[in-house]
């Protein structure tokens, strides 16, 4: 059976790429504000990324469990370093320059914090005690202080400002606890709590993430500011309608009207040109090798990679859920890459990184 | 175990994007496809500024100007009297006038009366400026084509116009809209990918009146590119005024490398009819007038050469040695064949070969044709490019026609064709520009060179002036036939005397073709200078121009005045 699995994996990621290589070729072929050499830098990292996913499965997950503090250390203070290094692209300050390569800390962050939630709850144990359960240490040894862990890398990410990460770090944080166990009725008060500071959180936010926010809730709003995006988005995915309007044919993507389509609104493209039939056949690419992964996470019973591997899985399976909502106009405009298909070094890098991380542990799934 | 609420969480999330895109894509999806292609979402064309058409010198023979029109919606305007007594005001017009235009064109509530055409920029300012106080009143602009010299070179520039339907069919393929302009005839057609650019576009939703909402997105136009001509303005003009009121055309061709300094076909249009919807009554004339104005009689013209033909024929004989200059025939001022009489224009005696082609004596020519041949001066008169396209690179253009000889249509050939072929008469047709390519490549001692007038498209050099053929004709030859076009101008009785010029080495040939019906003949000349500044080779060709003492005498007036604008 799980053998089997891992070649499910293989397959689903290589599909995907391959699907994702094809709608960044047609979202690049027209013009000028995307251009080619978007396709072409793609291409060359999917080669090598696959290659790296290979060499990666080859690294004892165990491993992972030492570095865990250490890299979410160095994750911490590079982000710390942008603000001090990094520089301004769109409007945020994301990027980084390392080796000559500027990459985005905030995306590897993800990583970072998976590994060392996990190690945590390896370490601590949830208290999961019947008698008292609002007793003041295990609060704080199954709260507290992982959210402090995410607090952090999660305060400096948004800053930059980029909403849409600091999302998945909190998100991160939710499913890290559940998994290892915390009790429900404490995860249950945790999330009243933060509904309750919402208001609160609502003043932090930027003008146009405010805009962004209520845009969702009706676009027509500012259709020129912050609505243009998801309208054109619309438009574009319902005019595929069920076989789509054909590769390199959507006028919505080709005629520029698309903004961020190389990223962000990939999935548009694909939905416009490919229709309903096409944007399926992607969407359950993304469902089966997610429900492949957690297979193998299932059976891992090595406390941190169960709790790691979940946390991959689940931090993956919400980027694509609320990436091609995003689009749909399902949830708000946040900023979030679809795995594997946007164009961007570092967010492919982590896919790259994750899955080297659930490909080892179908290998080594024996041992337990 | 927790597990499990991860897969049924994530298993609801994807059936619920599922549903969502099954929602927006099948059930929505023929309202987005609307919202993308048709009423809601409509791309309104930005124009991109069509290339200019530069003379030789960097004039501008083709222009894109801004224009202004002045626009009403019926049904928005509130004070009608106000307006127009307003519109009346600004415009320096008659408001009476103005309300006639107003009403002549109005057609719909909703659509926009056009009611002033290319107004000034002072006015359309001040209109701009007051247009809040008047509602329904639209400024707008529009790129508009604008050829400064009018009726001259209209054939050879062409003009714009919107597509016809047969053409909407024909180039949608090829990326034209249309409610686009194109290029008509000239260059403006066969130069038109080059010079039209990318139209860019505005994508905006408009409301079911079809007034814009908002605007989508846009894509910028990115305009054309100019195109340098060999043409020079100068030679256009005096061209244009010579041929004023003859029916006919001018042709000057560089000697040097086939480049078109002039064309000029008459009668004429103005191209700037076609660029406003006011002159419509212009436009249609333009299509049904019997003279054809529209015609480039330059390259589509077919006519009888008449005597030029002699000058092949003449190479012919010595080339072939089947006569020499001393060859000498008696003119009686006619040849009977038969019982048929073909005549000469005078009686011109005893003539020898540089006087026969000099005096261009159909007795002498006569009895060439009749030693050479039907077969033997149709193998000339295809060799120096009769019958076949020049190529130039404007559109339309005809190959006249060569009689066969061994064989015509309805009949056996007879001696009488032999006699009319020998005098270019009888079914032998050629364009001014073949005649004129003919009479260069023997300027040039054999060398036919493709006849050009686009030098350069945006800032590449186009391969032009290429070298079609080298007829090897031995030097002698080609200086005894020079010798007859030399006397033709230079002898007190050649039939060209009449372009004499004492500073000005002019060879040529007269021509005058009799044409079909009862009509006057065709008067050609057709000469080159060989020694000038520009060395040039000319046609003149009056179509029912009577003698070709008429030709010869524009073509002087044509040398002086390019003599004296220091052309030559």
């Amino acid at each position: 059976m799980l053998p089997d699995l891992k070649k499910v994996m293989w397959t689903t990621i290589i599909a995907i790429i391959f699907f994702g290589l094809i709608a960044l070729f047609s979202a690049s072929s027209q013009n000028s504000r995307v251009t080619q050499e978007v396709f072409y830098n793609q291409l060359v990292f999917s080669a090598i990324g696959l290659i790296a996913i290979f060499f990666l499965s080859r690294v004892d997950h165990r491993k992972y469990y030492d570095i865990a503090y250490i890299v979410y250390g160095v994750n911490v203070f590079l982000l710390v370093a942008i603000f001090l290094f990094g520089y301004y692209a769109l409007g945020a300050k994301r990027w980084i320059v390392i080796f000559g390569f500027n990459f985005q800390p905030s995306e590897f962050m993800k990583f970072s914090l998976i590994l060392a939630l996990a190690r945590y709850y390896t370490d601590h144990k949830p208290s999961v005690s019947f008698y008292n359960p609002w007793s003041r240490p295990a609060i704080f040894s199954d709260f507290i202080v992982p959210f402090l862990m995410t607090a952090i890398p999660m305060f400096l990410v948004f800053k930059q400002p980029d909403l849409g990460t600091a999302i998945l770090l909190f998100g991160i944080f939710f499913v890290m606890a559940f998994t290892a166990g915390t009790s429900r009725r404490h995860l249950g008060g945790f999330l009243g709590l933060c509904v309750l500071a919402m208001p609160l959180f609502w003043h932090m936010l930027k003008s146009y993430q405010k805009d962004r926010l209520l845009v969702f809730l009706n676009p027509n709003v500012d259709p020129l500011g912050a609505g243009y995006t998801i309208i054109q988005s619309k438009i574009a995915i319902g005019s595929g309608q069920i076989f789509g309007r054909g590769w390199l044919s959507g006028t919505q993507n080709q005629l520029n009207f698309l903004p961020e389509r190389h990223t962000d609104f990939i999935f548009s493209v694909i939905g416009e040109e490919w229709g309903f039939v096409g944007s399926v056949i992607v969407v359950t690419c993304f469902y089966v090798l997610i429900l492949s992964s957690l297979r193998i996470v299932e059976q891992v019973k090595e406390k941190f990679s169960h709790l790691a591997g979940a946390g991959i899985v689940a931090i993956f399976a919400l980027q694509v859920i609320i990436n091609i909502g995003m689009v749909l106009g399902l949830c708000p405009i946040v900023g979030i890459t679809l795995p594997f298909i946007s164009y961007g070094r570092s967010s492919f890098l982590v896919c790259i990184l994750m899955f080297g991380f659930l490909l080892n542990l179908a290998r080594h799934r024996k041992i337990f | 175990m927790r597990l499990k609420s991860f897969k049924i969480a994530i298993t609801f999330c994807f059936i619920v994007l599922i549903f969502g895109l099954g929602y927006v894509q099948i059930f929505q999806g023929g309202y987005y496809r609307q919202l993308s292609v048709s009423n809601c979402i409509r791309v309104v064309p930005v124009n991109s500024n069509r290339g200019r058409i530069l003379d030789r010198n960097g004039v501008a023979l083709a222009d894109t100007l801004a224009a202004f029109d002045i626009l009403i919606i019926p049904q928005e305007v509130q004070d009608k009297e106000r307006l127009f007594s307003f519109l009346s005001e600004v415009l320096d017009t008659g408001r009476d006038k103005i309300l006639a235009v107003y009403q002549r064109r109005r057609i719909a509530s909703f659509a926009p009366v056009v009611v002033a055409e290319d107004i000034s920029r002072e006015k359309a300012i001040v209109l701009e400026e007051n247009k809040f106080r008047f509602p329904g009143l639209l400024v707008q602009v529009r790129s508009r084509r604008y050829y400064p010299f009018g009726e001259a070179g209209a054939h050879i520039l062409g003009y714009v116009a919107k597509m016809s339907q047969e053409r909407i069919e024909k180039f949608k393929e090829y990326g034209y809209t249309a409610d686009g302009l194109m290029g008509y005839s000239g260059i403006e057609e066969r130069y038109d990918q080059s010079l039209r650019g990318v139209d860019g576009g505005l994508q905006v939703e408009v409301n079911n009146r079809g007034q814009q909402v908002r605007v989508l997105g846009m894509k910028v136009a990115s305009p054309g590119q100019d195109l340098v001509t060999t043409l020079d303005a100068r030679v256009q003009q005096i061209a244009q005024a010579l041929m004023l009121g003859q029916r006919g055309v001018i042709v000057v061709m560089s000697l040097d490398d086939g480049a078109i300094l002039g064309m000029i076909s008459s009668p004429s249009f103005d191209p700037n009819d076609f660029a406003s919807d006011a002159s419509s009554k212009r436009r249609a004339k333009y299509f049904t007038d019997t003279e054809a104005p529209l015609f480039n009689r330059a390259i589509r013209g077919q006519y009888p050469p008449g005597s030029v033909f002699k000058i092949p024929v003449s190479i012919a004989g010595l080339y072939t040695k089947k006569i020499s200059v001393h060859t000498t025939f008696v003119c009686n001022g006619s040849y009977k064949l038969g019982n048929r009489v073909f005549r000469c224009s005078h009686v011109h005696g005893p003539q020898d070969f540089t006087q026969g082609l000099g005096h261009s004596c159909n007795v002498y020519f006569f009895n060439v044709g009749l030693i050479l041949g039907p077969k033997l001066m149709e193998e000339y008169a295809r060799l120096f490019g009769l019958g076949a396209l020049t190529k130039i690179d404007l559109p339309y253009e005809e190959k006249g026609n060569v009689p066969r000889s061994d064989g015509l249509r309805t009949r056996r050939w007879s001696k009488g064709d032999t006699l009319n072929l020998s005098i270019g008469q009888g079914d032998l047709l050629v364009t001014p520009i073949q005649l004129t390519n003919m009479v260069a490549t023997i300027a040039r001692d054999g060398r036919q060179v493709q006849p050009y007038v686009v030098k350069t498209v945006g800032d590449r050099e186009q391969p032009q002036g290429q070298l079609t053929r080298v007829i090897h004709l031995p030097q002698k030859v080609l200086d005894q036939v020079k010798a007859g076009l030399r006397a033709a101008v230079a002898d007190e009785a050649g039939t060209a005397r009449a372009v004499f010029m004492k500073d000005i080495l002019v060879l040529g040939k007269t021509g005058t073709a009799q044409s079909s019906g009862n009509k006057a003949h065709h008067a050609w000349f057709l000469g080159y200078c060989p020694s000038t500044k520009t060395r040039i080779v000319f046609c003149v060709f009056l179509e029912y121009g009577g003698s070709s003492y008429n030709a010869c005498r524009i073509s002087a007036e044509l040398l002086k005045e390019m003599k004296a604008q220091e052309i030559l």
